[in-house]
């Protein structure tokens, strides 16, 4: 884990490294003398070798030195990223506790209903939230609980001098509109995986041992029909705490995304490495965290190792 | 029937709807189970056995629909809801399926599996249902059953597994309890303990028993009375030895004689076929089901045709299956024994071969030490349990593993190197065929494409037009029609795959031919045309087999020369009629014992092989066998390793007995 991130961090410096116009240019802008943009590059220190620098920029990343911004002379990273990131944390847990529950809950439903009614209309449902893009679905979410009915607030900006605390609706259309575009993933998923689950000797011998079948689908199926769901879940993971440009923007939301979209426009090097590389984190974060669930649910990987 | 019958079926019928037809699964079936009485069902698969059991249980798919009635204890079962039913599945009528492990939930605890069913039939507390738990494990001779409750089915062998299907089955003490070919999966010594444990617990708990099989051998083990079905019929049914001795039915007659049993050799007999296979039946179809493939069928065979009462307590829808206006097809031999081969001439050398796996420290002793030597035009017939080694040592003569020590010699060339690093000729001389053929051809490929490859890379045939040649000629000879070439693999039928890798090898003459386990997954007529297949194309090519097998009845009709094997070493090694016969290592008597008898007269005392064989990973200092053997005759056994033996030029065994004393051995 701590692997993949060392070589992850290198990858991303080097990946920013190479882009096009250097520090010192977007500092000083296009009019810069050369003499000026030599001697802000020797304050930079961005005439030593790439390992150098590399070495310094991960070295103080180490101690929670997250450099200063380009943009915003003067400004710590620190200071504006974590709030940001906490904003996003709250956004993405919010959409988790929509989704989760709702797509699991109707993917159990379609696959123990397979081939019927009920399975047919959520079957439905799920691919056409599955194929609206978040911006189609965001913008009917507001025309319809902003506009038509005022019950939600239109964008999900936080005034000045307020925190998100005090604006929590803010949080529920966005949530809402990821909750259309995971629903339709997560519900597949469980449904089939029910199917094949439903499907299997043991459920069967379950059956035929004379076990009801709620409890045949709750404790022998279920815990099984996880798994694969669990996976999507975790790789979703990264995306939802720190992929969220197309719906952050759409609303406005101050989070994450919105500040590496705008690290890119201003060409703001240190923001993006920054934000680049916390989603990463997140990445690695989710995946492991996923084979912990996934070893909790499924005692063949748990006892790999000891017992035989 | 002696007893009160516990289940009575009465003209039963199955149907699916499909989109387009409506499937017969079973007709007309009429069925009696008395109080302790065992029944048993054979019948090739596809002949509605499974789904009889499953419409008993209330348990067919949406699609299917049942009418008549099934009485158990005087209810009619057909009437009952799926609430209704929960009361008698598990509680009056238990199942044991053929696969222990997929039938085992593999998150849940063997234990939790255990206690529930007492706790929603009984109303069992957690700790109540546990002990009644642990003293079901205890009666089926589990040891550490306490254990056991804590452990995940994946974590178990398959025989115990099995075993923990059948404890559960009891726990509620069932009226009646089905068996769906529980030992199918299992290894024959397995299968002979869980044999005999099923005829002991049938008597200490009074229950009537079903067992259905493929296999008349087991099925004459556990049952008094034997029904056969074919086509979703009940063809033919009557006590063991009727049905065995004087079969009424022609089906019933075919079926016995397509399995290689006791006293069947390829010298003498070659086994019987029986032409076509299963094929569904739809709604519209009248008269008897097997017409079509019938050697004693006569003009007047639709009328009249019908379960009756021949003699008593016989039943047979039909009476020519010793009609003598048809005659009987000769009786010939597979091998001829003419000479036309220097069968001295040897092609195939193992010395002193041995294969590890895994990594340092934890190495799998999966061969270790074997010796043997094979002539053109034998079969040299490889028998143990599984894990014995013997799907390695096949996997490294034909170079798919490289031999971690030891030397290999085709027709006198050092090949004891992985297959990259062998000559194309040596590569064309060892050909080898799988168990599950439809895994060994590659779904996506036409048949022309999959036989015409190792002739292109092989033989070098590059003139597409030639390769079309050879592959008809080939196809012809394992009788399959010019008109499969631009079929695929998945749409032909297990058999016709399993000649289609035959043709495959055949294709570039080979040598040498590796078959392991070549119709285990076949169904006994079926097996019984691809081994007359395998014996014709050897008559032909004069190359070697080795005929890898777990079925010592298989082993012993097809092979000229036995190795039996355990825990990657030879046990013993002779001609066919030197091992099946004394003097014996201990492990063949006991392999032999357990072999399941098709002819119910010849009951014979099984030896019961407890426990299953050390771990592979830790160096055994004596026999391999000793922990299990049932002849150890002390220290000796477990520090020293055995002497080899010699009896005769061609047979020995390993073994710390005298010879005297393997020769008091007879069984």
């Amino acid at each position: 884990m701590v692997l993949t991130l060392a070589v992850m961090s290198f990858i991303i410096f080097v990946l920013v490294e190479i882009m096009p116009g250097d520090a010192a240019q977007t500092v000083l802008g296009q009019s810069a003398t050369p003499e000026s943009l030599a001697a802000l590059r020797e304050s930079m220190g961005l005439d030593d070798p790439l390992y150098i620098r590399y070495g310094r920029w991960a070295g103080a990343f180490i101690h929670g030195d997250l450099g200063e911004s380009l943009y915003m002379r003067g400004v710590q990273i620190n200071t504006i990223f974590w709030r940001k990131v906490g904003h996003s944390v709250i956004l993405a847990l919010t959409a988790l506790v929509f989704y989760v529950p709702l797509s699991l809950f109707f993917g159990v439903l379609a696959g123990v209903k397979a081939g019927k009614l009920t399975d047919s209309i959520i079957s439905f449902f799920g691919l056409a939230t599955m194929a609206l893009p978040e911006f189609v679905s965001g913008i009917i979410l507001i025309t319809v609980f902003a506009i038509k009915i005022p019950l939600l607030p239109i964008t999900s900006i936080i005034p000045i001098g307020e925190t998100l605390w005090e604006n929590l609706n803010i949080l529920v259309l966005p949530a809402l509109s990821i909750t259309f575009v995971m629903f339709g993933y997560v519900s597949r998923m469980q449904r089939s995986s029910m199917i094949t689950v439903m499907n299997s000797d043991y459920i069967r011998a379950a059956v035929l041992k004379g076990m009801p079948q709620g409890y045949v689908i709750f404790r022998h199926a279920l815990k099984n029909a996880l798994l694969p769901t669990i996976t999507i879940i975790g790789m979703n993971m990264g995306w939802l705490f720190g992929g969220l440009i197309v719906v952050e923007t759409l609303f406005g939301f101050p989070g994450l995304g919105s500040l590496t979209l705008s690290a890119i426009k201003t060409r703001d090097v240190p923001l993006l490495e920054a934000s680049v590389l916390f989603i990463t984190f997140i990445f690695v974060i989710s995946t492991f965290i996923t084979d912990m669930m996934y070893a909790f649910l499924n005692p063949r990987i748990r006892f790999k190792r000891g017992e035989v | 029937m002696k007893n009160r019958p516990i289940l009575e079926v009465k003209n039963l019928d199955v149907v699916y709807k499909t989109l387009t037809d409506e499937i017969v699964a079973l007709k007309d079936i009429n069925l009696q189970v008395g109080e302790r009485e065992s029944l048993g069902i054979i019948g090739e698969s596809g002949c509605g056995k499974s789904t009889l059991f499953y419409a008993i249980m209330g348990y067919l798919p949406s699609n299917g629909n049942s009418t008549g009635e099934i009485f158990f204890k005087g209810e009619n079962l057909l009437e009952k809801g799926q609430k209704e039913m929960m009361e008698y599945r598990g509680n009056r009528i238990a199942m044991v399926y053929q696969n222990p492990y997929s039938s085992l939930n593999p998150s849940l605890t063997i234990g939790y599996q255990l206690d529930e069913v007492t706790m929603f039939h009984r109303r069992f507390s957690r700790k109540e249902a546990r002990k009644v738990s642990i003293q079901s494990l205890t009666d089926l001779h589990l040891g550490d059953a306490a254990g056991i409750v804590h452990r995940y089915p994946h974590q178990i062998s398959g025989g115990m597994q099995q075993r923990i299907c059948i404890a559960m089955a009891l726990l509620c003490r069932p009226d009646l309890l089905i068996l769906d070919e529980p030992t199918t999966a299992l290894d024959v010594t397995t299968e002979a303990v869980i044999l005999d444990i099923i005829g002991e617990l049938k008597e200490k708990y009074d229950m009537s028993l079903i067992y259905i099989s493929h296999d008349i051998g087991v099925v004459n083990k556990v049952s008094d009375r034997i029904a056969v079905m074919y086509r979703g019929e009940i063809v033919e049914k009557g006590s063991q030895n009727t049905i065995y001795q004087h079969p009424d039915h022609p089906y019933t007659r075919a079926l016995i004689n397509c399995m290689p049993r006791s006293g069947i050799v390829k010298e003498e007999v070659r086994l019987n076929t029986i032409q076509g296979y299963v094929t569904r039946r739809s709604a519209a179809e009248t008269g008897c089901p097997y017409i079509a493939r019938c050697e004693k069928k006569a003009h007047d065979c639709e009328k009249g045709y019908g379960l009756k009462e021949n003699s008593p307590h016989h039943f047979s829808a039909c009476t020519r299956a010793y009609a003598v206006d048809v005659p009987d097809r000769e009786r010939t031999a597979l091998k001829k024994v003419e000479e036309n081969y220097d069968e001295e001439k040897n092609i195939l050398k193992i010395e002193n071969l041995y294969k590890y796996y895994g990594r340092q420290g934890k190495k799998i002793r999966a061969l270790d030490g074997v010796t043997v030597s094979l002539d053109r035009n034998n079969v040299l017939g490889v028998v143990g349990e599984s894990g014995c080694g013997k799907s390695t040592m096949g996997l490294t003569v034909s170079g798919l593993l490289k031999p971690t020590k030891g030397k290999l010699f085709f027709d006198g060339m050092d090949i004891s190197v992985s297959w990259e690093k062998r000559t194309p000729d040596t590569l064309r001389g060892i050909q080898l065929i799988f168990q599950n053929p439809g895994r060994s051809l590659n779904p996506s490929f036409t048949i022309e494409t999959i036989i015409g490859r190792p002739m292109k890379k092989l033989l070098g045939i590059k003139s597409k037009v030639e390769r079309r040649k050879r592959i008809i000629a080939i196809l012809k000879k394992v009788d399959i029609g010019e008109e499969y070439l631009n079929r695929k693999a998945t749409h032909l039928s297990g058999g016709e795959m399993q000649r289609v890798a035959l043709a495959r090898a055949f294709s570039i003459s080979p040598d040498l031919l590796i078959c392991d386990e070549p119709t285990s997954a076949l169904d006994v007529s079926v097996q019984a045309s691809v081994l007359n297949l395998l014996g014709d194309l050897q008559q032909e090519s004069g190359a070697a087999y080795i005929f890898i097998s777990h079925d010592l009845n298989i082993i012993n009709y097809f092979s000229d020369y036995i190795m039996v094997m355990y825990l990657g070493r030879v046990c013993e090694y002779g001609r066919k009629d030197e091992v099946v016969g004394p003097p014996y290592h201990p492990y063949t008597e006991a392999l032999l014992s357990a072999v399941p008898d098709v002819d119910p007269s010849l009951k014979k005392r099984t030896i019961r092989l407890e426990g299953s064989p050390p771990n592979p990973t830790k160096k055994i200092g004596g026999c391999p066998f000793a922990g299990r053997c049932h002849r150890q005759i002390g220290e000796i056994c477990i520090n020293v390793p055995p002497p080899r033996v010699e009896f005769s030029d061609t047979h020995f065994v390993y073994c710390h007995l005298s010879k005297e004393e393997m020769q008091g051995i007879s069984s």
